[in-house]
């Protein structure tokens, strides 16, 4: 197989079922109906040409699933099982029923009129200015302009303020101390808006990001959002690696409802909180802070690894909140270019989920994260290891050799009673300082 | 033991079905507006009655994503209709042995769907191999439109190439003896081609005939034939499974398959080493997939190109199957490793693939105590060991040998 760049490549359903030419590159093909993304499929080169038929065949099956998937209201969307896999409400008379579904998908795709004068977007950045500066572009470029954006600069030496100067709403600030969580709450503290949506220096926005994510906030019972992340480029094996074998961030193509009650249905085997999404494409109702406070600064890259994200939505949803993952709104991620930086991801990505895991067990008392940490973690490496030896993929195992040390890494945590009694006094203190704010803020 | 095969059609309301004192399930064939949309099979008791609400459940969990799509494709077809080429002729081939009961039954088949043909002539050919009396020859002549073709030469592949150069369609599709076409069969293949005319071959859905036994029951419960009801496109490479086009067994069948007649013949035919009958009578098909996608033609799965399979009765007929399907599949690696060693890589990470997968099968009916499973993945295992030790070498002797009998 030839380690040429991938391809990427977007094609409009809605123009009509079009044949892919032959081509000496594979192809990593998103399928969109207008703004509405449907589904990708990965194509290696002698898979190409698709033809129409094949394309017909499969257009039919995306528009089949986005069709009973968005029926009328949000009481139609389908909710999350214990896996994070769509429970499928799918009926025979429903689809019986079913007339008109491509017109059907015309209106689902028509451009939304949200105002996004009330969203704040954040920003954490280090160290990485050339590409802060092309986040910044496609923020600048969005259909709708958020009222505010705030950078916060998590380097040393305030290295992405040249960035900043002299862009329109962008307010910079500069926090030296270290932690993607830390940076995230300073962010969360200067946010003025209704809705704060958050993302990261390594990304690209779709000019419709700031709508759909407002627009998403439409049901009041939702207090937070998240969106689909799709590859910016598959340039090297192993961010085609990160992607294609490993599944990526997200990969969902219609919307996903976590509401408490995916909370008590998994409670007793670990609540698959990180299936909700991806801190690079997340949004929060700014209310919610008052209730939960702000993200844990022992989590997340700089302190533990990861996962800082996925254990607020932990916390919004035992506060009786609801997440909503909404694939419309889209975000494009320059995914670890090199195979040393994916192994350390995995590894930090591990160590963070174990500690995640411990923080989320200290904080509920739910069995479920504990047993997870020391049977399911243990029998997936089992399990990863038979289907890597079975597969011949010695890059499987040199990465799982990474994600077991990173377990054995996060294990420590839970010998750790300081760190742990840590987490209690931390989020009242930022929970406090939000309180405080917000009336000030709203008066 | 037995099961009741039973047709539902979706889109008119949905009705009670009842299992006889001797049916302890039923395997349901779902279509959407006559097209065939999916198949479960359901262990029920004895003599019990499925309501139409359980019916119905069923449908919303197994078949509603299915109609919702069919829907989905018909629109998309009416919004953007496909340019119109000139239809293309096809012979169906039968190659038969000393089976003149089952003969007679698909050949009636045929006849049903022949006059909705749109294929441009249509020449139906059945090639009598090696029989040993005129009972075949025989129950051809009930059928005027047939042509009758004897092949002297024993063995499966020996017949299916007397087929190819008898044959005088574009296209040339095979079917087994022990099966009975579906009445959109003819409409499913055209469709195939349709879509892909370009294609070198096309594989189809494979249903049971009937469910009459333990065996075929447990057979069709591990699979069967079925590759599901989803159109599939198959090239050179396939991303997300490493080990294609050698594993091409996830192509379809023998029993249901149809080429461009002339890649045949430009690819040389079918080996007639595999398939020469018992000890190895397999993996024919498994080669001309693999050597027609290697030819760099696609091939195209089409799940309303059906037939109705008659499955093995007997347990000890199916464990034998499996240890020929083991013995048949290692030939047929051999034979691929000696002639296109571009592929070396994949070929040996198969063989390594399909034994731990063997093992683990072997292992996980042995520690659950399934002991009937646990006879099937051993024969096949046992049969994939054979096949591996010098059975291409042997096969090939024995289809020398009788080529020079016949001379």
């Amino acid at each position: 197989m030839s380690d040429a760049p991938w391809l990427i490549r977007h094609v409009d359903l809605a123009e009509g079922p079009c044949e892919l030419p032959a081509s000496e590159r594979a192809h990593y093909v998103v399928f969109w109906w207008r703004s509405l993304p449907l589904g990708a499929k990965a194509l290696l080169p002698s898979e190409l040409p698709f033809r129409r038929a094949q394309m017909q065949a499969l257009a039919a099956g995306l528009v089949a699933d986005q069709a009973a998937a968005r029926g009328e209201g949000l009481a139609g969307t389908p909710r999350a099982g214990v896996d994070g896999i769509p429970r499928s409400r799918a009926t025979l008379t429903g689809a019986l029923q079913a007339e008109n579904l491509l017109a059907r998908l015309d209106r689902l795709s028509a451009p939304g009129e949200a105002s996004t004068a009330g969203l704040s977007v954040v920003i954490c950045t280090r160290d990485r200015p050339a590409m802060l500066r092309a986040c910044l572009e496609s923020l600048a470029a969005q259909a709708g302009q958020p009222g505010q954006v705030v950078v916060v600069d998590n380097s040393a030496d305030g290295n992405a303020r040249t960035v900043c100067d002299g862009r329109e709403r962008v307010s910079y600030v500069h926090e030296p101390r270290p932690g993607l969580s830390i940076a995230r709450n300073v962010g969360l503290a200067a946010a003025r808006g209704e809705f704060v949506a958050f993302t990261d220096d390594d990304v690209e926005l779709h000019d419709r990001w700031t709508v759909e994510i407002v627009q998403a906030f439409s049901d009041p019972s939702i207090d937070a959002v998240t969106g689909l992340v799709l590859p910016a480029s598959l340039d090297t094996a192993a961010q085609r690696a990160f992607q294609l074998d490993l599944g990526g961030f997200t990969a969902r193509y219609i919307p996903l409802v976590f509401d408490p009650g995916f909370l008590d249905e998994t409670r007793h085997l670990g609540p698959q909180v990180w299936r909700i999404g991806a801190g690079a494409n997340m949004a929060f109702r700014r209310s919610i802070l008052a209730r939960i406070g702000g993200f844990d600064e022992r989590l997340g890259a700089g302190a533990s690894g990861c996962s800082e994200d996925s254990e607020y939505w932990y916390r919004i949803l035992a506060a009786g909140g609801t997440c909503l993952y909404e694939p419309r709104a889209v975000v494009f991620h320059h995914h670890r270019a090199d195979w040393p930086g994916l192994r350390r991801q995995h590894r930090a990505y591990m160590e963070g989920h174990v500690a995640a895991l411990v923080a989320q067990s200290d904080r509920y008392g739910n069995r479920g994260d504990l047993r997870r940490v020391f049977r399911q973690l243990p029998a997936y490496f089992l399990r990863t290891a038979a289907l890597s030896v079975q597969n011949l993929a010695g890059w499987r195992l040199r990465l799982l050799a990474e994600e077991v040390i990173g377990w054995v890494l996060g294990l420590r945590y839970l010998l750790r009673p300081a760190w742990r009694a840590r987490g209690r006094a931390a989020v009242a203190q930022v929970r406090r300082a939000s309180l405080a704010s917000g009336v000030t803020r709203h008066a | 033991m037995a099961y009741r095969i039973a047709e539902l059609e979706l889109s008119q309301p949905i009705e009670a079905l009842t299992l006889s004192e001797a049916q302890e399930g039923v395997g349901l064939v779902a279509r959407w507006r006559d097209r065939l949309v999916g198949f479960v099979m359901l262990p029920r008791p004895a003599g019990s009655t499925l309501t139409a609400q359980e019916l119905e459940a069923i449908a919303d969990e197994r078949f509603a994503g299915a109609v919702m799509a069919a829907k989905a494709e018909a629109e998309l077809q009416a919004r953007w209709p496909a340019a119109e080429l000139p239809a293309p002729s096809l012979t169906i081939a039968i190659c038969t042995k000393d089976r003149a009961v089952r003969l007679a039954r698909l050949l009636a088949s045929l006849e049903a769907v022949r006059p909705g043909s749109r294929f441009a002539r249509l020449e139906v050919l059945v090639i009598d191999n090696a029989p040993s009396d005129r009972s075949t020859e025989d129950a051809v002549a009930g059928f005027p439109q047939v042509r009758y073709v004897r092949e002297p030469k024993a063995g499966l592949d020996f017949a299916r190439n007397a087929a190819l150069h008898a044959a005088t369609g574009d296209y040339l599709a095979f079917l087994d003896d022990d099966v009975v076409v579906d009445r959109h069969y003819l409409d499913g293949l055209y469709e195939a081609w349709r879509g892909a005319p370009d294609a070198g071959g096309f594989t189809g859905l494979v249903l049971p005939f009937r469910l009459d036994t333990p065996a075929q029951i447990r057979f069709e419960s591990r699979g069967g034939f079925g590759r599901g009801f989803i159109r599939t496109d198959f090239r050179k490479d396939r991303f997300g499974n490493a080990l294609h086009p050698v594993g091409a067994g996830s192509l379809g069948a023998g029993c249901n398959m149809a080429f461009d007649r002339r890649l045949l013949l430009e690819i040389g035919g079918f080996d007639e080493a595999l398939d020469t009958g018992a000890p190895l009578p397999g993996g024919g098909d498994l080669d001309i997939f693999y050597r027609v996608l290697r030819s760099g033609r696609p091939m195209v799965y089409e799940p309303t190109y059906a037939v109705y399979h008659e499955h093995r009765e007997t347990l000890p007929q199916l464990r034998r199957q499996y240890w020929t399907w083991g013995l048949g599949f290692m030939a047929y690696l051999t034979k691929c490793r000696r002639a296109d060693p571009e592929l070396k890589a994949r070929q040996s990470a198969i063989v390594w693939w399909w034994t731990l997968d063997r093992l683990a099968a072997v292992a996980r009916a042995g520690l659950r105590g399934r002991w009937l499973e646990l006879g099937f993945a051993w024969a096949e295992l046992t049969g994939g060991v054979q096949g591996a030790m010098g059975e291409y070498d042997r096969s090939r002797a024995r289809s020398q040998a009788i080529r020079e009998r016949a001379a």
